[in-house]
């Protein structure tokens, strides 16, 4: 038995090594590639850290002259605090509204048609979803515009899109719909593995619903919601598709919804300076690397 | 009766045991025999058995050797099969010339107006082409990596004129100078192709921007005519504004934010001139500029107070300025003509009282070779093709393209808008498309920053400086 395990251990790095060189080519090295160019200039001369002083002080990224005007200056108030606008407001209604869904249908009989319905936009292509966004806000034929009218907020119609302070929010609000679904199906899972019993010795013991819910339900999905806020966050700090849709690769209505992501993709594919490109990846690569150190330390303490 | 003695009852029980053993040992002997002749029979048994394996083995080996004979010969077979059909297709190749493949921007009806050009250099020359389709903005992030690897996914590729330019400089694109006859074609609409005085692409057929196009019979119908003057554009701005059901008297389209430019570009190009036109894309005359600033706060702003609609993206909004009911009147290029049901119903007209020389924005679609073809050659004729008299006479014959060469007659033209934007075009200073021309960085900043100004046309001092600061 020793044998065999010492074997096994001695052949470890053969199994390994198909997945190890895959992942070493087209996931280490390209990273690394990107964090060493982000040291040069285009014309290849070492620059230190003059790129990440560039992209941190330019407009496009943090533009926090004139706060007063907030998004409706060119600008707005620079991708990186749209992406952080982003975290504030997509994260916690994505988030709740998954879990009062799942709450809400974990009872209800043919649930599972609602769910896969509300899930439906977890699977559409975030480009499709952006236009669908684009259309859904657009003043003449757009379905919230429509419904602002029936409720006779006609001060409210617009082409949501078009105007710069409720570019970013329209983007938001209408990824709240999309991503819903997400949050949804891992909390009803973890509704799933709460103890009846739990409920009913709660419900003799003359527990109100919400003592139940903060008391039992809330910290009993302590895992679920960890996973929800790591997957949501990684994926607002990596916006591009459907926002590149719902309001153009300009970043819409003077940039007023532009996104770290998209900023990436103008300067390496628009201005063709991969040097400063590379710098934001590297920006948004250690943003994510902090989220995601975090949620492995924490399932590694658990 | 003598009892027996001590030593006669050993000698009893010794001859009992002598003769229990005795028995025993002959049980036991019969039984070894018995087991001995078995093994024996298993033995012969297993000799036959390893004979018939020696012999199935020895028929197996046989078997391999054959195949492996057979299998030599086959595979020998099929690469003299391969070597003919790579003879073949070498042979058919020369006969038939290679298939090239292009890369444009056409999809739906505009592909289709498109690909009877390549139909007819098919007919002229025997070259097969195929053709792809793919927008300027999906080949940006593509070409780069194709051409770092020293390969390209066409032999004769539509894209920006900078592009061009960038990527000529860098020798991923075959230069063609002294291929075609620059003195062909607009005045200036080369250049843009040009590093150095090296030309690394063509000038295919492009569209005008003439101007504000109305229906016909709208105007008819409303009593509307044509303005002359400033004062008069206005007064149709105001009259149409006063028609029951119209929301706003001009529509404005926005795609990612290129009609705004567009429209912009036109108001320059009337108000300031061909040369402030010329000096902003060259980069000698600021945005911020008095000049620049008096001519939107003049001429553009006042008209973003509710005469202009906000940006539109859909199609739909244009079925509503076709039929009336919503905007009475449209900027776009000369496209349009293959967006309406009646084209002989569209009027057009440019802003009036252009002080100078007039001049017409004019956006031609540019192609290039990339050095990585493997037809040169034949990329290199189409290329031609595509440039000449003949091609583009093909395409503007489809309707909705202008010729950059200078001799497509007129009569190539299909009658109506396309002749009357022709012959219109004849004679004026012809304007290259300002943000095409720079492209880059500044293109998208100049889109969404013209997207902000035209909802809150109060930003107009920041929009500018924001577009300064990414001018050439």
């Amino acid at each position: 038995m020793r044998t065999e395990i010492i074997s096994a251990k001695k052949n470890l790095p053969l199994f390994f090594s198909p997945a190890l060189i895959l992942i070493v080519l087209f996931v280490l090295f390209p990273v690394l590639q990107t964090i060493y160019i982000s040291f040069f200039s285009s014309s290849g001369e070492f620059v230190g850290l003059d790129n990440y002083h560039d992209v941190l002080t330019s407009k496009e990224i943090l533009n926090l002259g004139d706060v007063s005007q907030g998004l409706s200056q060119p600008y707005g108030l620079g991708a990186l605090v749209h992406n952080m606008l982003w975290i504030l407001i997509h994260l916690p209604l994505s988030m709740f509204s998954g879990l009062a869904l799942a709450i809400i249908l974990r009872d209800v009989k043919g649930a599972s048609v609602v769910k896969s319905a509300i899930f439906l936009g977890m699977v559409t292509p975030m480009i499709v979803g952006g236009l669908i966004l684009q259309f859904t806000f657009e003043e003449g034929v757009g379905i919230v515009n429509g419904f602002f009218n029936i409720l006779g907020l006609e001060q409210l119609t617009r082409t949501w899109t078009a105007h710069p302070e409720t570019a970013l929010f329209a983007v938001i609000f209408g990824s709240v719909w999309l991503w819903t679904g997400f949050s949804l199906i891992v909390y009803s899972a973890g509704l799933a593995t709460i103890p009846r019993e739990y409920y009913e010795a709660a419900k003799i013991d003359g527990a109100t619903p919400f003592r139940t819910f903060f008391r039992i339900t809330f910290p009993l999905l302590k895992p679920m919601t960890l996973v929800v806020i790591t997957m949501t966050l990684l994926w607002e700090l990596k916006i591009f598709d459907i926002v590149w849709a719902a309001v153009g690769e300009g970043g819409g209505p003077g940039q007023a919804s532009n996104v770290l992501a998209l900023q990436m993709y103008v300067w390496a594919f628009r201005s063709f300076d991969f040097n400063r490109a590379a710098a934001v990846a590297t920006i948004l690569t250690a943003l994510t690397l902090v989220v995601s150190v975090w949620m492995i330390r924490y399932m590694v303490k658990k | 009766m003598k009892m027996p003695t001590t030593m006669e009852n050993v000698i009893t029980v010794l001859v009992l045991i002598a003769i229990v053993t005795s028995a025993g040992s002959l049980w036991y002997g019969l039984t070894v025999a018995d087991d001995v002749g078995t093994l024996t029979d298993s033995v012969a048994t297993l000799v036959d058995q390893m004979g018939d394996l020696a012999t199935s083995v020895a028929s197996v080996a046989t078997s391999v050797a054959d195949l492996a004979t057979a299998t030599t010969a086959d595979l020998a077979a099929i690469a003299d099969d391969i070597t003919a059909i790579s003879d073949r297709v070498k042979e058919v190749e020369k006969e038939i010339g290679p298939t090239l493949t292009v890369i444009g921007p056409w999809s739906g009806a505009e592909m289709d107006a498109f690909l009877p050009v390549l139909a007819a250099f098919e007919n002229k020359t025997g070259t097969k082409v195929s053709y792809r389709i793919y927008r300027a903005e999906d080949l940006a992030p593509i070409l780069p990596a194709q051409f770092a690897a020293g390969q390209a996914p066409g032999d004769v590729i539509f894209m920006w004129n900078w592009f061009i330019q960038e990527k000529g400089e860098e020798g991923h694109i075959l230069e063609v100078t002294g291929l075609i006859d620059e003195a062909d074609f607009r005045p200036g609409v080369l250049d843009l192709v040009k590093v150095d005085n090296k030309l690394y692409g063509g000038a295919y057929t492009g569209k005008g921007k003439p101007g504000f196009w109305y229906r016909k019979s709208f105007f008819t119908a409303n009593g509307l005519t044509v303005p002359t003057t400033w004062a008069e554009f206005l007064t149709l701005v105001d009259d149409i504004a006063a028609i029951p059901g119209i929301v706003n008297p001009i529509l404005s389209g926005d795609g990612v934010g290129w009609p705004l430019s567009d429209i912009t570009e036109h108001f320059i190009a009337t108000y300031g001139g061909p040369q402030l036109h010329r000096d902003l894309t060259n980069g000698t005359v600021a945005w911020n500029s008095t000049q620049v600033e008096t001519l939107f706060t003049d001429r553009i702003v006042p008209l973003l107070d509710g005469d202009f609609s906000d940006p539109k993206t859909w199609d739909t909004y244009i079925e509503n300025w076709w039929n009336g009911s919503e905007y009475g009147l449209y900027f776009m290029g000369s496209w349009i003509t293959g967006m309406v049901d009646d084209p002989t119903d569209l009027g057009v007209f440019s802003l009036p009282e252009a002080p100078g020389a007039e001049g017409v924005v004019f956006s031609a679609d540019y192609f290039f070779v990339p050095a990585y073809t493997e037809h040169p050659k034949e990329a290199l004729e189409l290329f031609e093709f595509l440039a000449s008299e003949e091609g583009q006479s093909h395409q503007v014959a489809e309707g909705g393209h202008i010729a950059t060469n200078i001799n497509v007659p007129l009569d190539a033209y299909p009658p109506g808008v396309d002749t009357d934007m022709a012959i219109a075009m004849t004679g004026k200073e012809t304007l290259l498309d300002l943000d095409d021309t720079i492209g880059g960085e500044f293109q998208t900043t100049f889109w969404s920053q013209l997207q902000l100004l035209w909802v809150q046309p109060a930003q107009l001092d920041a929009v500018l400086d924001a577009i300064e600061a990414k001018a050439p």
